[in-house]
């Protein structure tokens, strides 16, 4: 994961740039996760807890979009049930 | 339900003298009402797509069922082809389940480590490549001597079920031997080279032109039914290669300019035997798909691309439908200048280089909408190059399945070749595969898309580090490999043709 092939829109501001490799982010919650994932062994405490707190409101958020693709399966399931009694 | 938010300003309007609160409300049901014409619009639109694609192929059957009545699927086309396309979206919202990390780079990192090659590469490299050049020889000799009957001919049947479809089976199943056995390097190795370094700014270039050339040539000229005129293909490719090899050197020109080279290449970065560090390691197939340094360069993707719609394109114009669509244009194009002939040259080329913008395109254009929608501040271009590499399970699926007909009919008619290629039967065997062989095509094609979108994910997750933007960032790219299997699906289920105007 290099800095090197990255672009900032002109009129975006960044909201932080990694301290160890330069990489810029959109927002501060992508920054702490991608410090805690790429640069573990440089943070000091406060980053470790940031990246943990990042990380459960992540989970929270993933757990939302995995009922919503569990929705979109069973949706596509009863679709093609019916259309296969329907056409078939 | 399109008069709906005209009734709806109706009634607004009657009731205007209500409270504030009664606006605001009224105001929602307008913006909610706006919502719901807008998604009717679309299904409306989708609709309409759909009813219209499935009456062509409707029509496309109808012009050709007099000759073939054949048409095996017992449910509607259009049914069928929306399960291949759910099974793929139905697979990638089963994999956005999979979010721990750690996992991810198990599956991915897991191998079983053989024996030790590189002290027996030298010897096998020199009868790899010693047999190479034999057959080549052989195959150019007896393309001009030999019998001019295709299912007779060493000359086809080596280029054709050995080159073409039996070692890109062998190479995505099981390991990249190319390197091993390629003719043209063992000749260049005993000349001397490297007069010009390589413009590196060309990078795949070469590759992808000459892929795209060698596609055509097979279209265009008669090359897999006339041993004569394949002897002077063959003739032509080693040519070019060694004098390019010659020039540049051998390394630089296998592993930039050649296509055929550079196609084993990135077919062996699907298959689950490698060569690392001197040993030969066996990996889960396509787990190093998600390796960054496989594509470096717009010509990589543009090479991978030119891959699948290669397969797509000559599956398509040996289908009755295809053979209907180019009829139809070469007679549009009738406006009295230019043979016949040439005209349909010129169709058959313009739809194989606009359809290959189109394949091109539709996926550089995931890359830029992948970027928009997780706002990340990595290139498109980047992007792109990352989930290149997940394509290629597809194109080896497409391979498989446009191929394995071809490999099985024609393998004893190749054993009776290689056996006695100086006097080969004069009426060989072929076979004809059984009915399920055509199930089996679409299990490849949907077996290699499904690698392609867990490639795809695992790729996701190295690229990015939040899980939410790895997840929303793969959509694009999944919607337009539900593309390239609705369309390979389709192609699948048509009735075969000889492709119309073609020597």
């Amino acid at each position: 994961m290099s800095h090197t092939a990255t672009t900032i829109p002109r009129n975006d501001s960044p909201a932080g740039k990694c301290d160890y490799c330069g990489h810029p982010f959109p927002t501060t919650d992508r920054l702490v996760l991608h410090k805690g994932l790429e640069h573990p062994q440089q943070l000091d405490d406060s980053e470790v807890e940031a990246f943990h707190e990042a990380r459960s409101n992540e989970t929270d958020e993933l757990r939302t979009l995995r009922l919503k693709a569990l929705g979109a399966l069973v949706l596509l399931y009863f679709g093609l049930l019916f259309m296969y009694a329907i056409f078939a | 339900m399109p008069s709906s938010p005209d009734s709806e300003t109706n009634t607004g309007a009657s009731e205007g003298r209500h409270t504030d609160l009664c606006l605001r409300s009224r105001l929602r049901n307008r913006v909610v009402s706006n919502t719901k014409l807008r998604l009717f619009v679309q299904f409306v639109t989708w609709v309409a797509i759909l009813t219209l694609f499935t009456e062509t192929v409707v029509a496309g059957n109808g012009m050709t069922l007099s000759k073939q009545p054949r048409d095996t699927l017992a449910i509607p086309r259009w049914l069928y082809l929306a399960t291949g396309g759910a099974t793929i979206g139905a697979s990638a919202l089963l994999a956005s389940f999979v979010t721990d990390r750690a996992f991810i780079r198990y599956l991915h990192n897991w191998s079983l480590s053989g024996p030790t090659v590189d002290n027996w590469r030298t010897p096998f490299v020199w009868v790899g490549r010693g047999l190479g050049v034999v057959v080549l020889g052989l195959a150019v000799y007896l393309g001009v001597t030999g019998p001019q009957l295709p299912t007779a001919s060493f000359t086809i049947l080596v280029t054709f079920v050995v080159v073409r479809a039996g070692l890109p089976m062998l190479t995505y199943l099981g390991g990249n031997l190319w390197p091993v056995l390629n003719p043209w390097r063992g000749i260049v190795s005993l000349l001397p080279t490297g007069f010009r370094t390589y413009p590196e700014g060309l990078a795949r270039w070469p590759a992808v032109g000459g892929l795209l050339l060698l596609v055509w040539v097979e279209v265009i000229f008669p090359v897999s039914t006339i041993p004569s005129v394949l002897s002077i293909a063959i003739l032509g490719y080693s040519v070019v290669t060694i004098a390019g090899a010659v020039l540049v050197g051998p390394n630089a020109w296998f592993k930039n300019a050649d296509p055929l080279s550079v196609l084993f290449r990135f077919f062996g970065a699907v298959a689950p035997v490698k060569r690392r560090d001197g040993k030969l390691a066996v990996k889960l197939p396509g787990s190093d798909l998600t390796d960054s340094d496989l594509i470096t360069d717009t010509s990589d993707v543009a090479f991978v691309i030119a891959l699948i719609w290669e397969l797509t394109y000559s599956g398509f114009i040996t289908t009755q439908t295809g053979a209907a669509t180019i009829e139809t244009l070469v007679n549009l194009s009738n406006i009295g200048v230019g043979a016949v002939q040439i005209r349909a040259i010129l169709i058959y080329t313009l739809l194989f280089v606009s359809g290959y913008v189109v394949f091109f395109g539709a996926y550089w254009y995931a890359g830029v909408v992948s970027r928009r929608r997780t706002g990340t501040y990595i290139t498109a271009k980047r992007i792109a190059f990352r989930f290149a590499p997940s394509l290629l399970a597809i194109a080896a699926g497409y391979h498989l399945a446009h191929y394995t007909g071809l490999a099985v009919s024609l393998s004893p008619a190749l054993g009776m070749a290689i056996v006695s290629p100086l006097s080969p039967p004069a009426n060989p065997l072929t076979l004809s595969p059984p009915g399920w062989f055509e199930g089996l095509s679409i299990a490849y094609v949907l077996v290699g898309h499904l690698l392609a979108i867990w490639a795809a994910h695992a790729t996701a997750y190295e690229l990015f580090s939040s899980r939410l933007v790895a997840i929303r960032s793969q959509y694009p790219f999944i919607v337009v490999m539900i593309g390239y299997t609705v369309i390979s699906l389709w192609i699948l289920s048509l009735p075969g043709a000889t492709p119309p105007y073609l020597p």
